[in-house]
Formats: structure tokens, sequence, C-alpha cells
């Protein structure tokens, strides 16, 4: 269990009553139920009930929740939960003739848990990262990584620099991102869990 | 793996592309819909969990059953203190508190109340239209205690 101080900061403050906690947590977390839904091939309606439903209850749960490290995990196991009871009505409702078996998508995303809740951690890592560099280097990394990425020539015009020094301000930003005091702590739990795992 | 991969500038540049990307997949009302559950943190109620649903425990009887009209789908909530029984029809939603007692009842979306009904002495109570989306049971009894039904997807 990685003990991350920013989840139980959330935590404790949506707790106390903090929206705007309460709302990071919503940003920070809703990519992950997403993820899980489009894994169980939920339409976008279904995938709204299954949000609705697991924000619903984490509210509830917020003040019984004992380790609030775990938030994460919580989050993973109530959507997938959700999406089997949202898959097993839409089974029901159109007869047995449905090609896809929920049981068996849950089967294959069981194999998939502990990466999906990784993964998530560290998108929101990284995104909270670059969400505290400079602006510049926001512009930069945005457009360099927005897929396709924009063309150099066109960076070069929007921030008015010099096409030659795109290279090494990217690689710049990337390396005040990656020396960014909690994404590098985020990293390094991540890393030693890894290997204790 | 001697090296850790964010010390390599492509592979941090993907894994930041990724993770912007996976927050760029989420529709804007999804993550509004989570914001707006928040409200639900002032309300202090008991909570009453689904103990018994006719589609799911007679599921194949019902699938098939599919012709018949005037299919009622009934729904059990229980709390400690009281049991919240439901039948949903088409057009209404008639339930019943045990131990029966007088309340206001309020069938509610994520933000908003969608319809408001009394149950009388006996407890009874009609709530008419029937919610459209899924909503869940507020019950606010003369005591002062509140009881809150899970969500009902009908």
């Amino acid at each position: 269990m990685r003990d991350d101080p920013v989840v139980i900061a959330l935590v404790r403050h949506a707790r106390d009553g903090d929206e705007s906690a309460w709302d990071s947590i919503v940003d920070r977390y809703a990519p992950l139920v997403w993820a899980i839904c489009r894994r169980f091939q939920l339409s976008q309606a279904d995938a709204a009930d299954v949000g609705q439903e697991v924000w619903l209850r984490l509210v509830e749960h917020l003040p019984i929740l004992r380790e609030p490290a775990a938030l994460p995990g919580w989050i993973a196991t109530t959507t997938r939960r959700e999406c089997l009871r949202v898959a097993r009505v839409n089974t029901r409702d159109l007869g047995t003739t449905s090609s896809a078996d929920p049981e068996a998508a849950a089967g294959d995303w069981e194999l998939g848990v502990e990466q999906e809740v990784l993964t998530a951690e560290r998108n929101a890592a990284l995104r909270d990262a670059m969400a505290r560099l400079p602006m510049r280097c926001q512009q930069l990394l945005t457009m360099l990584i927005v897929v396709p990425p924009v063309a150099y020539a066109e960076i070069s015009t929007r921030m008015n620099i010099a096409i030659g020094s795109i290279g090494p301000s990217r690689s710049r930003c990337l390396d005040r991102l990656r020396h960014d005091p909690d994404l590098a702590a985020f990293l390094k739990r991540d890393t030693q869990a890894s290997r204790m795992g | 793996m001697t090296e850790n991969w964010w010390t390599d500038d492509d592979r941090l540049a993907l894994a930041l592309s990724e993770a912007v990307q996976a927050a760029d997949d989420v529709p804007r009302e999804f993550i509004a819909a989570g914001k707006a559950a928040f409200t639900w943190h002032t309300i202090d109620a008991e909570l009453a969990a689904l103990t018994y649903d006719s589609a799911i425990d007679h599921g194949q009887a019902l699938v098939d059953l599919r012709s018949e009209p005037a299919q009622l789908r009934l729904l059990t909530f229980a709390s400690l203190s009281v049991t919240i029984e439901l039948e949903i029809a088409d057009d209404s939603v008639l339930g019943q508190v045990v131990p029966p007692q007088r309340g206001d009842i309020e069938a509610r979306d994520a933000t908003t109340v969608l319809a408001a009904a009394v149950a009388d002495e006996a407890g009874c109570f009609v709530l008419r239209p029937r919610p459209p989306g899924p909503f869940r049971l507020l019950v606010q009894f003369e005591g002062q205690t509140s009881v809150l039904t899970g969500w009902i997807t009908v």
C-alpha cells in the first residue's frame, strides 16, 4: 500500500465538507471510472449511471473510509461492481442473445485491475505536476504531446521562439517536470511498490 | 532495467501525453455529475439497502413473461429501523413504509427532487408520474429520522 499524501489530504478535506477537495477527487479519478466503463463496453448513458452511483456511494462512504490511501482501489472495485450490475440488466433486457458476456469481461478485467489503478494514479500525478509547471512550459509541452503534435514551425510562430530552441526547451521543461517534488516522490514510491510487488 | 522510464525524455513525454489524453477522453458532463454528487453529503439519513428485486430474483421468469402486460417490478429496501416496499408500474411508483408511519417522500436524482409524495398513517404513498431516470427515495419521518434508499433504475 502506498500512502499518497495528496490523496490522503483530499479525502480529509472533502470529509470536512470542502467542496473543492471533492471536485479535485472527481477530476483525479473520473478518468479511472471512465476507463473501467469503457472496458465493459458500456454505452455513454450506462457509463453515466455507473459514474453517478460510484460518486454517490463515495460521498456516503467518505466518513467511514478507513484508509484514505486506499481510495483509488475502492473506486475501481465499486466501479467494476456497478458495471457488472448494469451489464446484467442489459443482458436481461436483451434476452439471452447478447454477445457480450459481462462475467467474462469482468474476469478479463480482474487481471488488469491493479494495473488500471496504478495507471490512473500515475496519470494523475503527471497531470498535477504538469499543472505546476511555468505557463510557457505547459503551453509548449501541450503542443508537443497532443496527437497529432503541432508542427515545429507552428510552435515557433505561436510561442515566438526559434525552431532550433524548441528541442532544448522541451528537454528543460521535461526536466522540470521530473524534478517536481510531488511527482518525484510519487515515482519513487511507485518504483518501490512495483519492486516489492 | 537499469534506468527508470521517466529519466528518458521521450518516454516521459509519452507518459505525459497518455495522462492528458486519459483525462481528455472523459466527457465533461460525466465529471460535472460527479462533482454535483457532493450535495448529498449534507443529507444525514440512514441508508436502506436493496434486499429484494423481482427483476433480479426472477430475472429469467421476467424474460419469459415479457409479452405479458402490466408487469409490476417489486423492490424492497431495508434499513435498521424500517422497510420500504415498492411496486414500480409504468406510470407510477406505489410504496409502503413498514412499520406504518407518516412521512414525506422525495424521489431524487443526483441534484434535484424529481417527485414528491406523502405517506399516510398506513405508510402508503404514490409517486406519479414515475421518474424516468435513476432515482432514490428520501423518506423523512415525522420523528425527524430520515431514510435514503439505494438507486432505483427502471
